[in-house]
């Protein structure tokens, strides 16, 4: 547990900074450890080889900037993303984002099960450090743009995944985010709203915020990003402009489309 | 403190979560505390009619209602950091809040059944007395004290899952070894047992403390005053650092 670096915050607001962050993972069939097992001295043996999910990865982003992440399934960028939001500690390396880190990382998570919408509107508010009295001047907005109308008032328990993206992401889109991260959650949206989503990050942007998506998306990312990380195995393959990262990607994955024949 | 409304959200959710959707909703926190209390009443001041001590009655109930708000606290305190998994994963925020929303949850209805009691006491057992004003004190040590526990069973049960069923087993020994049913001077001659179950036992200071308030009418002694202190001090510095030092794998493990 000493391991952990510290998270630091002392930077511009919107600046992240990624400097040889490693983190791994030990995976374990059955987690939860006991007293009794760590008295008797006796390990749990067995079981696959630690995961390195991040090693040594360096990344500068400037506040403003937009940037896509993009690799295969279990390449890191979900833990990258994590790592930046501050909820996943580094084992090596140094990790400091500045500002107000706004995320979206999983559908509906933190939404209290039996509570309404509006309350779960209170607690994310809450959670992103904001007081009542800013939570209630957004209120409007927030619940207008979800477009849930009534069901703002019925418990959480009794929405579909796309309105949970709706709830989430209505209230994403009005806290005053120096820092985006967002991760895969917007295909669970339609198309309708999906646009409404690009067009407050956008704004979002334009006001000044950083954004970093995680994004199977390939055509999403082209729109929405000017630079693209291309994570391969916990590293960083690639770190440059979109229009030349993508062809990198889709290469990499074996899914460009293939030359016309003459 | 950025995140005060945070925990007012949190203490909320504590209050509504368990019981959302019954018939009696929050008034549960009290009816069962006060459902015990009628219980032991019953047993010790109708039935049985205990009279080791003066009012006996009394005297058990101002120990039960400090015992009811340590164990009530620990117990709901050890799991909490799991239960509120959710929340731990999504965003970045003091993990104390948890486990101190459960025990300030807990120190209402402690409060509650205290404005409840204390006046009653204070009326039978004619201890109405400059005494009293101790009592804010040693309320606030015993919150202090209560909350270090709080925060040092919460962190250790999400690493080790074992800690909540451990404590649960160990508190019903505790109970009865703690002098909530007896002053520990008045059933034994032998000086180290009197030793051991007023002093090895650290919520027997908080309960005579209360109970020579509320139900003797004196400011309790020195001695009690002091480990009440430095008790409530240890705790909470020891369990906040200690907290401190285990929460950064907390978003992993929960």
């Amino acid at each position: 547990m000493s391991r952990s670096v510290g998270f630091e915050t002392n930077v511009r607001p919107g600046e992240i900074v990624l400097e040889q962050a490693s983190r791994s993972f030990v995976v374990h069939a059955d987690r939860g450890r006991t007293l009794k097992e760590m008295l008797i001295g006796r390990a749990r043996t067995g079981g696959p080889p630690p995961v390195e999910a991040l090693k040594d990865i360096s990344l500068q982003i400037e506040p403003g900037e937009t940037v896509g992440m993009v690799g295969r399934n279990g390449a890191g960028k979900s833990s990258a993303l994590r790592v930046l939001a501050g909820i996943l500690p580094l084992h090596s390396g140094r990790v400091a984002v500045g500002g107000q880190i706004v995320t979206q990382l999983e559908l509906g998570a933190g939404f209290g099960r039996d509570f309404s919408g509006r309350e779960n509107i209170y607690l994310n508010g809450a959670l992103h450090g904001l007081s009542k009295a800013q939570i209630e001047s957004r209120m409007e907005a927030i619940i207008e743009f979800s477009e849930l109308g009534d069901f703002v008032e019925a418990p959480v328990a009794t929405y579909s995944t796309g309105m949970f993206l709706r709830l989430g992401f209505a209230i994403a889109a009005h806290l005053d985010a120096d820092v985006l991260l967002i991760d895969e959650v917007l295909a669970v949206g339609d198309e309708a709203f999906q646009r409404k989503c690009e067009a407050r990050m956008a704004q979002q942007i334009s006001a000044g915020a950083t954004l970093v998506l995680v994004s199977h998306d390939a055509a999403l990312i082209e729109r929405t990003c000017e630079r693209i990380a291309v994570l391969d195995g916990g590293e960083k393959v690639f770190d440059g402009p979109v229009h030349e990262g993508m062809p990198f990607y889709h290469r990499l994955m074996g899914t460009e489309d293939p030359v016309p024949s003459p | 403190m950025a995140h005060r409304y945070l925990f007012e959200q949190m203490v909320r959710r504590e209050l509504r979560q368990k019981y959302k959707g019954s018939a009696l909703g929050i008034v549960w926190y009290i009816v069962n505390p006060l459902v015990l209390m009628g219980a032991y009443y019953l047993m010790f001041g109708v039935i049985f009619k205990a009279t080791s001590e003066p009012d006996y009655p009394l005297f058990l109930l101002v120990g039960l209602v400090v015992w009811v708000f340590f164990s009530q606290a620990v117990l709901g305190a050890a799991p909490s950091l799991l239960e509120q998994g959710a929340l731990v994963r999504k965003a970045r925020f003091p993990r104390e809040t948890i486990p101190a929303a459960v025990v300030t949850v807990q120190l209402i209805t402690f409060l509650v059944l205290l404005g409840l009691l204390a006046p009653v006491t204070l009326a039978i057992r004619g201890t109405l007395d400059p005494a009293l004003l101790m009592l804010p004190v040693i309320l606030v040590c015993l919150f202090a004290f209560v909350l270090g526990l709080a925060l040092l069973v919460s962190v250790l049960h999400a690493y080790f899952r074992d800690v909540a069923p451990i404590l649960a087993a160990a508190l019903l020994p505790w109970f009865f070894l703690s002098p909530i049913f007896f002053d520990p001077g008045r059933i034994t001659e032998r000086k180290a047992a009197v030793f051991a179950l007023e002093w090895v036992n650290p919520v027997a200071p908080f309960i005579v403390a209360v109970r020579d308030v509320l139900y003797g009418g004196a400011v309790p002694e020195a001695p009690v005053l002091a480990y009440v202190l430095v008790a409530a001090g240890l705790s909470l510095l020891g369990g906040h650092a200690l907290f401190h030092r285990m929460q950064a794998e907390l978003a992993v493990v929960v």
